[in-house]
């Protein structure tokens, strides 16, 4: 069983928001909803010495979610290829995991009342296609493999960049790296 | 866009209060009966220990965004909601079984009600109402603080808090039960209420104090941000005025004197205490562990009532 993760390279990144819009157009999303938004950090230092960059941001698919743990209902659940989920017709909008993820990857539908994220665009991957974020990334910013398969990229880049992860610090091993 | 799908709101606060209300005139109510005697509490407050639980049980399925399958919180034993459900719906049941042992025959037209001569009943469901009403008073703290990413929850603290929290507001509203119906042995328990909501509320006031101190200084960055908010961020004038003056210092005076009046009024005040430091916990949990850029990127984002959004909508 493939293990997904994701690799985002903040080096790449120009901060184009056209993650945020193929997200949005593919999950149909309301205008007031966003899976996957893009950050920005500065500009900083002194001219002409400045630094910008940008931090794609979406669900981080944790190996330890607290998202799951949190669910009362058992809606909010983790494939055993690490992508974790929300059946939709479980959850009954307590909230309990948009106020445990310490990434703000979850929002609530008010329209339908249930909490909604991304979910690496599962449908897809189950017949081998890759999340439309990465499809759209005309930087090639995010790279989208198996992390058990040596031989894949997201395996290299992880093993072998500067890789690092949000929030670390909270052990909740997340399946999203960055690359700075 | 700003603030919408931040997490939970007013209602859940509420539901805090009267369910660790409830827990807290349950656990007065099995503490007295066990330690102390039969029928020394008012049975109104008995009866109504229970009732607020089911009240803070029906702003919770208002908070949900939806209500009709509330049901399903029942069902991830994992789950710490689960388990609290479960547990405030066995205290909900066990509360008013055993308040039933207090009530008057007469008013059914009976000489006796058949179980109030089941002693050994009684005692059961006395100590079960106080495990399930201490669980139940400390239900909400446990809940906040293990959300790690939630600077000012997060830590043991606020279990503390809440304890306390509900046992002064359990121990207020047994008191102007009391007032509404006296307990029908005497002597009652009535006199010392005050006293001991009193030295409950002090306790509370020294570990809010401890609390926001070491948040401020001993903790992370965020906890410290977190923190300021309640020295003079914008918690700051709800918490010194309704929280610290109005649901504790005063009351807290009101309680130590001896006109019967003035207690009520004393207790009627950390009742507005209670609620009020429940809805600022809640709304303290805004702050997150926030990502790079992230803020800067949330102040860009439009308030959701811009025309340029409600167009899509023509």
């Amino acid at each position: 069983m493939a293990r997904y993760a994701m690799v985002i390279d903040t080096r790449r990144c120009i901060g184009c928001h056209s993650c945020t819009v193929a997200c949005k157009v593919h999950n149909e999303l309301p205008v007031d909803m966003i899976y996957n938004s893009v950050t920005t950090v500065g500009p900083t230092g002194i001219y002409p010495d400045l630094h910008m960059y940008n931090v794609p941001t979406l669900c981080m698919h944790c190996a330890n979610a607290p998202c799951v743990d949190a669910c009362p209902t058992g809606a909010s659940q983790k494939r055993e290829d690490g992508v974790v989920f929300i059946e939709d017709k479980k959850c009954v909008g307590c909230q309990a995991c948009i106020m445990a993820c310490p990434y703000g990857a979850r929002v609530q539908n008010h329209a339908t009342g249930a909490a909604q994220k991304c979910d690496f665009c599962k449908d897809r991957l189950d017949v081998g296609k890759k999340p439309h974020c990465v499809n759209t990334c005309h930087q090639k910013a995010r790279i989208f493999g198996d992390l058990d398969d040596e031989t894949s990229e997201v395996y290299k880049l992880v093993h072998g960049e500067n890789s690092a992860r949000l929030l670390g610090e909270l052990n909740t091993e997340p399946y999203v790296f960055y690359i700075y | 866009m700003k603030n919408k799908h931040e997490g939970w709101g007013w209602m859940l606060a509420v539901d805090f209060f009267f369910a660790g209300m409830g827990g807290g005139m349950l656990v007065i109510a099995g503490i007295v009966e066990l330690f102390i005697g039969e029928g020394r509490i008012s049975l109104v407050g008995n009866l109504l220990g229970p009732v607020f639980m089911c009240i803070g049980c029906i702003f919770l399925v208002f908070e949900l965004g939806r209500p009709f399958q509330s049901w399903r919180v029942f069902m991830n034993p994992k789950a710490i909601l689960t388990v609290g459900a479960w547990i405030m719906s066995i205290a909900i049941v066990v509360g008013l079984a055993y308040a039933s042992f207090g009530l008057n025959p007469a008013w059914f037209g009976m000489e006796k009600l058949f179980w109030q001569d089941w002693n050994g009943v009684r005692k059961v469901l006395s100590v079960v109402c106080l495990v399930t009403g201490l669980v139940v008073a400390t239900y909400p703290g446990v809940l906040l603080s293990r959300h790690k990413c939630r600077p000012f929850w997060v830590g043991p603290g606020m279990i503390t808090l809440f304890l306390l929290s509900s046992l002064v507001t359990g121990v207020a509203a047994q008191f102007l039960s009391g007032l509404v119906l006296p307990p029908v042995a005497v002597p009652g328990v009535m006199q010392a209420l005050p006293a001991l909501a009193g030295g409950l509320l002090f306790f509370q006031l020294i570990i809010w104090i401890g609390y926001i101190w070491v948040k401020r200084t001993g903790g992370t960055e965020a906890e410290a941000a977190s923190a300021q908010r309640w020295i003079d961020g914008d918690i700051s004038a709800s918490f010194k005025s309704i929280v610290l003056l109005l649901g504790t210092l005063v009351p807290l005076i009101l309680l130590l004197q001896s006109s019967l009046v003035a207690q009520a009024v004393g207790a009627l005040l950390v009742l507005v205490g209670g609620v009020s430091i429940r809805c600022l916990v809640v709304r303290a949990g805004s702050d997150r562990t926030w990502l790079p850029g992230e803020q800067k990127y949330k102040n860009r984002l439009p308030f959701g009532d811009e025309a340029f959004l409600k167009a899509w909508n023509k």
